[in-house]
């Protein structure tokens, strides 16, 4: 299931498993959690930028000709 | 000797300019991994320049073609292994004040997220979703991770993590089960009844 969400399933097992969810309203349920969960991770997790001086400091030390 | 030299620097100038295309441009995703693995933005600093260090340095054994930004996750994976490793937390174990104190600190730069709708997920905060994720085995957050944060393929993750792509399928499969029970128990606390759907 979850790698369904992820776009990962064969398309033998997509087809399996759509006939599947229409099937059983458990699974569908389980289905629509396990996507929710993705997305709240994806939304919810901050993310920040590198500081300034780290990145000028990673291109400083990549212009150091060896 | 003087056209040796510079054949080799315009050689070298050449791998420069490669190298600030193809890996610099993900500095912000490694300085966030690195974030997340040491929990402090020093560590994570030093993590991030030994990293692009160590990939400069074999920048020519990187298959062209390949993801580099996977390239350098796990460069800076192993880097974080050998570094922080022996005095890294029980596993199990988690601090949350560390996780209170590390939030608050990188807070203040917000990024541009985009809200998802429902209520269940409005009631949660930002701290909470890092909590829980945090509280997860490593196993199991560390794929999580790198799957929905980073966005790599199930065939990137095992190369990372050393494992076949079904041990990662089933990682991912019952990480996100715990989550989901740990964001549940935010929720309620927030009032909201997630039996009944979103």
């Amino acid at each position: 299931m979850s790698a369904a969400i992820d776009g990962e399933l064969t398309p033998k097992e997509e087809e399996e498993l759509g006939s599947h969810l229409a099937d059983c309203p458990e699974c569908r349920a389980e289905f629509q959690d396990a996507k929710n969960t993705k997305i709240i991770i994806r939304e919810r997790i901050v993310r920040v930028q590198a500081p300034k001086a780290l990145l000028e400091s990673i291109v400083r030390i990549t212009s150091i000709t060896s | 000797m003087n056209e040796k030299k510079q054949i080799l620097s315009a050689q070298e100038e050449l791998k420069q300019k490669e190298f600030q295309e193809e890996a610099v441009a993900h500095i912000n995703a490694l300085y966030n991994y690195a974030l997340h693995l040491t929990m402090n933005p020093d560590d994570a600093e030093d993590l991030v320049q030994e990293t692009y260090l160590k990939a400069y340095k074999f920048f020519n054994s990187f298959e062209r073609g390949t993801n580099c930004k996977a390239w350098l996750f796990k460069i800076l994976k192993n880097n974080y292994i050998n570094k922080f490793r022996k005095n890294a937390r029980e596993p199990g174990k988690v601090d949350y004040d560390l996780i209170k104190d590390f939030y608050h600190t990188i807070k203040d730069v917000q990024s541009d997220t985009t809200e998802a709708e429902s209520d269940f997920f409005h009631s949660l905060l930002h701290e909470e979703v890092y909590q829980a994720l945090q509280s997860l085995p490593e196993e199991f957050r560390e794929v999580i991770q790198l799957c929905d944060i980073e966005g790599f393929t199930y065939e990137e993750i095992a190369n990372m993590v050393e494992s076949p792509i079904g041990t990662v399928r089933s990682r991912l499969y019952r990480g996100r089960k715990l989550l989901r029970a740990k964001l549940e128990d935010y929720a309620k606390k927030h009032g909201f009844d997630t039996d009944s759907g979103e």
